[in-house]
């Protein structure tokens, strides 16, 4: 066994990171469990926590989140159908009716299992085509980093929605807002407007926080959702029997394949995922009529997906540095916190830790699968949690973590106005995915870009006929004007 | 007429020209080097030109208006954080916060007696995790 696997190994089996996962996994299955929260509130909410601990203590807490949410997600969409989290969506398709034929004890099994396999597919897929890729993104030099940053950026269009226009103004807001500070080539201060607290850039953890913590937290008290519904007297079987098992088999590999696809694809998540697979496993399917009414296919095919997003974003983000999701941005910024740079150098000078992560993942899906045959329903109990206790936690929570990463009273202005423009976005249909792929990619794109120039001494035509570069321009012109062409073959 | 994707539009137009003039005044590049005003100026550009596309397209488009509910509940809540902000520093933390969640709890429904119990006990929590286990100074 190579000693970097040793290593990570090592890093993993200590009893305080175990905890730290454990913990983590808690939590995530808290908010995951509970409507209104999210995985990607948890991960940002939480991240300031880790400033003060190892990256190994750091990175186990927010990954046994980002595990321990999703699947913990489709317990309310099984018993009272409101996803816990938005990548549940589809969950409650066909997990609430089977609830409601008696059969919520077999959903929720199904939900766990599945969302199991999802994960660890996923990850394995991560293990296995993460170095790879990885070795492949040492050939970059900047002008490459350019082209791969401006196609990543290109994909705002594609995860717009039907709203593309307003995804690339939120895009474009993500870079203006990326582009506040010391200019990275000539220290030249841009937009601070003489403030010395933005001279280091608008801190990203803390716009996070705002956007999906206490944005959704002003979004709640808008919409005041109403008490929950009932849970069922009796779960009743947990286990599907082996017929079921073959039943699910073919939605279950499918979901797999479609999860880690759409994780990999910048900004994408659970909830486009889950759509996607549910409708294809509906398309295949020889019981059509039983999907939207308790089809164990279904519930199938969404659980693994949502699920197998996981291994796919966390694939791009740790290979390349850019976002799978939501949740992998913010872990971007917790692995800054610990100078910690993803991309392709992370798998040369951080290699064990690559494989810390792995090993972190597959020990958090476990405890999750077994959190889930297990507590599902005392874990259905925070359900009765009043709301107004866990939306003021959430405001409390962000406003001290937010301070407590610089010990700045000014991040915590800065999560405040983010979280006053992340409601914002939620009333205008403005998707905010295109607006961290800005913040994020932007830095990338445009500093790269400079230095390319400065190495070929300003001939722009040099830097972007490279064949790699050409690759991804091309890729960009694709995925900016293929959504624009679908749309208009519609009407 | 999308009122609501109209005001979005010309708030982004705005927002562009304002970027784009501010960028303007930044240092030229040299040598054919790009300086640091070059990449705000685009994006400024970018964003004018989809914001009048936005415009247009919103004054074809059948009304659809921003539906906020609650409003007063909401205003008071934000409202009650930038108080408690502006107040960071001047007033202990304890207090502070827990007079803070009181109001939160209470403008959300909860009751007296529960509003002071959950404010007391997420405050102690706090200033527990990050004052004594992180070692973070909370003013």
């Amino acid at each position: 066994m190579s000693p970097d696997v040793i290593a990570g190994l090592t890093a993993v089996f200590q009893w305080d990171v175990l905890l730290f996962l454990f913990a983590g996994v808690v939590m995530g299955a808290i908010f995951g469990a509970t409507p209104g929260l999210t995985a990607t509130m948890g991960v940002a909410v939480l991240t300031p926590l880790t400033f003060w601990v190892s990256a190994e203590k750091g990175m186990a807490m927010l990954l046994g989140v980002y595990c321990g949410a999703i699947p913990a997600g489709g317990i309310p969409a099984v018993l009272i159908n409101i996803p816990g989290t938005p990548a549940s969506i589809a969950t409650s398709w066909e997990g609430y009716p089977l609830s409601r034929k008696g059969r919520a004890g077999l959903a929720l099994g199904v939900n766990a299992l599945m969302s199991f396999w999802g994960q660890l597919a996923s990850i394995f897929f991560l293990a296995v085509a993460a170095f790879p890729i990885a070795s492949f993104g040492l050939r970059f030099g900047p002008a490459e980093y350019f082209g791969l940053a401006l196609f990543g950026l290109s994909l705002m269009a594609g995860v717009s929605g039907q709203n593309v226009l307003k995804g690339l103004l939120a895009g474009m807001l993500g870079l203006f807002l990326a582009s506040i500070g010391l200019d990275p080539m000539t220290a030249y201060p841009r937009f601070t407007f003489g403030r010395p607290e933005f001279l280091d850039g608008i801190a990203f953890v803390p716009v996070m926080i705002g956007l999906f913590g206490m944005g959704e937290v002003f979004e709640q008290i808008s919409a005041r959702h109403g008490k929950p519904g009932e849970l069922p007297a009796a779960l009743g079987r947990i286990w599907p029997k082996l017929q079921e098992w073959k039943q699910m088999a073919v939605a279950g590999t499918l979901g797999v394949l479609t999860g880690t696809i759409v994780g990999a694809i910048p900004a994408a998540g659970g909830d486009i995922a889950s759509v996607i697979s549910w409708e294809q496993a509906r398309r295949i399917s020889k019981h059509k009529e039983e999907f939207g009414h308790g089809s164990l296919e279904g519930l199938a095919a969404t659980c693994t997906s949502c699920n197998a997003v996981i291994g796919g974003a966390m694939t791009t983000m740790l290979t390349l540095g850019i976002p799978g999701d939501a949740v992998t941005a913010i872990l971007i910024g917790a692995l800054l916190i610990h100078g910690i740079q993803p991309g392709p150098l992370l798998f040369r000078d951080h290699r064990p830790l690559v494989y810390a992560i792995i090993f972190l993942l597959v020990l958090a899906s476990v405890m999750i699968a077994a959190i889930g045959l297990i507590g599902a329903r005392p874990l259905a109990r925070v359900l009765r949690i009043p709301n107004p206790w866990l939306w003021s936690g959430i405001v409390l929570m962000s406003v001290v973590g937010s301070y407590a990463l610089n010990n700045a009273i000014a991040d915590v202005w800065v999560m405040f106005a983010a979280g006053i423009l992340g409601f914002f976005c939620r009333k205008a249909n403005i998707p905010m995915g295109p607006l961290i792929l800005g913040l994020i990619l932007g830095p990338m794109m445009e500093s790269n870009l400079r230095r390319a120039l400065i190495l070929s001494r300003g001939d722009l035509f040099s830097v972007l006929s490279r064949p790699i570069v050409f690759f991804f321009l091309a890729m960009t012109a694709f995925s900016l004007f293929w959504p624009l062409w679908k749309s208009r073959r519609k009407a | 007429m999308n009122r609501t994707d109209l005001a979005t539009a010309l708030l982004f137009a705005l927002l562009g020209i304002l970027i784009w003039v501010e960028a303007v005044r930044f240092p030229a590049g040299v040598a054919g080097l790009p300086g640091p005003g070059l990449f705000p100026e685009t994006i400024g550009a970018i964003m004018f030109a989809l914001a009048a596309l936005l415009a247009v397209r919103s004054t074809r488009s059948g009304a659809s208006p921003m539906a906020i509910e609650n409003r007063k509940s909401l205003a008071i809540a934000v409202t009650l954080v930038a108080v408690y902000l502006l107040l960071w520093g001047h007033i202990g933390f304890a207090p502070r916060t827990a007079v803070f969640l009181v109001c939160l709890l209470r403008l959300l429904g909860e009751g007296w007696k529960s509003s002071v119990a959950v404010a007391v006990v997420l405050t102690a929590v706090v200033i527990v995790a990050f004052q004594m286990g992180l070692n973070v100074t909370l003013q």
